[in-house]
């Protein structure tokens, strides 16, 4: 998952818990500052009562014989006080609130009632008990209202933070965009880096902008000085062999040369071809190892076999060696390089007709592996390997005789060269051989790890 | 046919001028960039042989000088050390004719300069008479033999085909068998092959007309008698 993907998920996440806690906070809240307003606006209510009580008297509400209580309700029901004459001595109490509901007329509405004693004094010959209550009706329409009116604030400013948040995590992104889709994305080889300083104001990016030039200067620069040191090497060591060669070539052309020395420069030319050889194969497995290949195209297995075949076509018939070809079904890896994996497998069928016996087998087969990847064998009906000789099989130039004494020799150069072409396509080359039974060459391309696999 | 040698390597050089020289190509020689530079300007060549590393400039560069140059009309061969750029070099589009990593066989070059001389005049039909009644024609890869087919396989032709394009001359088996399976790297071993190739050829040939046209020449190798075209 992208970075910015995540930012904008948790973002999300956090205002989502925001509007819950908000929803869960808000009504018990609201109700509480709408209950205490109330119950402000009931003892403002008081004031004003007792100041008129004062001013006017108890008996401006209640005739002083009768000790019936006073009442009186606004039009719509929504408040209304009420006097209660007290008997004298009534000891006074603190003001209460409470709801409860109470009659109005034909109607039982709920109240939040203040209720309190007012003891005798000057104005007021006895005591006398006042309520004055506000419908909770009023009350809860007005909470309802504010709870509503805050939760869609909420939401509304969630939302909008929301998108801000994303698009500026977005601009703010960009560089680190830039970086890895021109910098890291699709990078197969030293020489297609980018060096271009990516625009940002944002110190983190600039100093990994800087990092990351420095050190893929660095990997080219070493790169490079590699590349040069094995073309260094490659001429000054093929250059002798060039000369010797063309030396070789020009003597034999002499038509007075006795045939003695003429079988002699024959066989310094066949020496010559094996340093030739040798020092190639050298520089091939180095050059492989070194990443100076391109691994940049899509190559099917079964075309490549086939063009392999029809190279070696000459000898295996030769040796009246069958060869059977069965991918089920063909492979492609996505990322190689076509000429090394021609020579990979060149190798191996060569060898399986070098090391046949006349008149024998070869069976080619092919078929993905239950882990994901991809098993090719090549399998022979020669005098197969030892099993002592087996882990030495793929050590460079190590030469030794195969089981029986018709065997040719050249083991040494062939599967170095493969093992290391396999390793270069993240593949596994290995043998499995008894005695007697032929040998089997097994090239496993891996599913899980290497550049064979396909890129996602 | 005149032909331009350009490399630095004094031995190297030598060797391949005195090649070049038997095989009846008049040589002028260049050992450095500037020298290679100004008779590419001066004179004209058919064959240019260029070697890549030079003193005082990439060999590249001078191929690219002479590509600009409308007077200059030579093919040009490759020749490199620089194993490693293989891949790179004959991708890119350099204008080059040919391109030969070294250690290269004189007769392999040989044969590429006649390969080429033949393409860029257009023979037609270079029909080549050999060894009483035999026509060989290297476009169409055929033999006929008073006008039957000689019915030879893809390599057996290529192996008569070089033996007959240096006829007169002793090929190895080391030679033959780089022609015919190219630069691989290869156990000298291999060889044997060649001599069950040329075995067959001689029972095809003999078949159409009793002849010693292959001599084997002992410890060495093959040789095509000599003849004219």
């Amino acid at each position: 998952m992208r970075f910015e993907a995540k930012l904008a998920l948790s973002n999300a996440l956090t205002k989502l818990l925001l509007v819950l806690l908000g929803a869960l906070v808000i009504p018990p809240v609201v109700q509480r500052v709408a209950v205490e307003h109330t119950d402000q606006r009931l003892r403002e209510k008081k004031r004003e009562v007792l100041a008129l009580v004062r001013r006017d008297g108890l008996a401006a509400f209640v005739r002083e014989e009768r000790s019936e209580t006073y009442a009186d309700y606004n039009l719509l029901k929504q408040e209304y006080l009420s006097i209660t004459p007290l008997a004298a001595g009534t000891p006074p109490g603190a003001v209460r609130f409470f709801e409860e509901p109470r009659q109005v007329d034909q109607e039982v509405e709920d109240f939040r009632i203040l209720s309190c004693v007012v003891p005798a004094e000057a104005g007021a010959g006895r005591p006398f008990r006042l309520e004055i209550g506000s419908s909770l009706g009023t009350v809860e329409l007005l909470t309802a209202t504010l709870r509503r009116l805050a939760l869609w604030v909420l939401v509304a400013a969630s939302l909008l933070t929301v998108v801000a948040d994303a698009g500026f995590a977005h601009y703010l992104l960009r560089p680190l965009r830039t970086l890895s889709t021109r910098k890291l994305r699709g990078i197969s080889h030293p020489s297609e880096f980018w060096f271009e300083r990516i625009p940002t104001h944002t110190t983190d990016f600039r100093r990994l902008d800087d990092g990351l030039n420095a050190l893929m200067r660095q990997l080219q620069s070493a790169f490079e000085k590699e590349r040069e040191f094995m073309s260094n090497v490659s001429h000054e060591l093929l250059t002798p062999v060039s000369i010797l060669q063309s030396r070789f070539e020009n003597m034999l052309q002499d038509p007075s040369l006795p045939e003695v020395q003429a079988a002699q420069i024959v066989e310094s030319q066949r020496t010559l071809h094996r340093l030739r050889n040798t020092v190639r194969t050298l520089l091939l497995i180095a050059n492989i190892e070194n990443e100076q290949y391109l691994r940049d195209a899509a190559v099917p297995l079964a075309p490549t076999l086939a063009d392999v075949l029809e190279e070696l076509d000459d000898r295996r018939q030769q040796r009246d060696i069958t060869v059977a070809v069965a991918l089920h079904p063909d492979y492609v890896l996505p990322l190689a390089n076509a000429s090394l994996l021609h020579t990979l497998l060149r190798n191996l069928l060569s060898n399986a007709i070098k090391y046949n016996r006349e008149g024998g087998h070869i069976a080619v087969t092919g078929r993905p592996t239950p882990a994901g990847g991809y098993q090719l064998r090549v399998q022979d009906t020669g005098p197969g390997i030892a099993p002592a000789n087996l882990p030495l099989l793929f050590d460079r130039f190590r030469r030794f005789h195969a089981t029986g004494p018709a065997a040719p020799e050249g083991y040494g150069l062939g599967l170095p060269i493969a093992q290391t072409i396999a390793a270069f396509h993240g593949a596994r080359l290995w043998a499995e051989s008894e005695p007697g039974q032929g040998s089997t060459f097994v090239l496993e391309f891996g599913a899980a790890a290497g550049p064979g696999k396909r890129s996602t | 046919m005149h032909v331009l040698l350009v490399e630095d390597d004094k031995a190297l050089h030598q060797e391949m001028r005195q090649f070049l020289l038997q095989a009846q190509y008049l040589v002028d020689s260049a050992h450095t960039y500037a020298e290679a530079s100004e008779k590419l300007f001066v004179n004209s060549y058919d064959f240019v042989l260029l070697d890549l590393g030079l003193p005082g400039g990439d060999g590249l560069d001078l191929l690219r000088e002479a590509r600009q140059n409308d007077q200059q009309e030579a093919s040009f061969i490759v020749l490199t050390a620089r194993g490693a750029l293989d891949d790179r070099i004959k991708g890119l589009d350099l204008g080059a004719d040919d391109y030969l990593p070294k250690p290269v066989s004189l007769l392999e070059l040989t044969s590429r300069m006649q390969a080429i001389t033949r393409r860029k005049f257009g023979l037609k039909r270079p029909e080549i008479t050999f060894a009483d009644g035999f026509a060989m024609d290297p476009t169409a890869r055929t033999i006929r033999h008073q006008g039957h087919d000689v019915p030879l396989t893809k390599k057996e032709f290529d192996l008569l085909h070089y033996l007959v394009l240096h006829r007169g001359r002793v090929l190895t088996r080391l030679q033959l068998g780089e022609h015919l399976w190219g630069n691989v790297l290869e156990d000298d071993s291999d060889s044997n092959y060649i001599d069950v190739h040329i075995k067959n050829v001689r029972k095809k040939l003999a078949h159409f007309s009793p002849t010693e046209f292959i001599e084997t020449v002992r410890g060495i190798g093959y040789r095509a008698a000599s003849f004219n075209i």
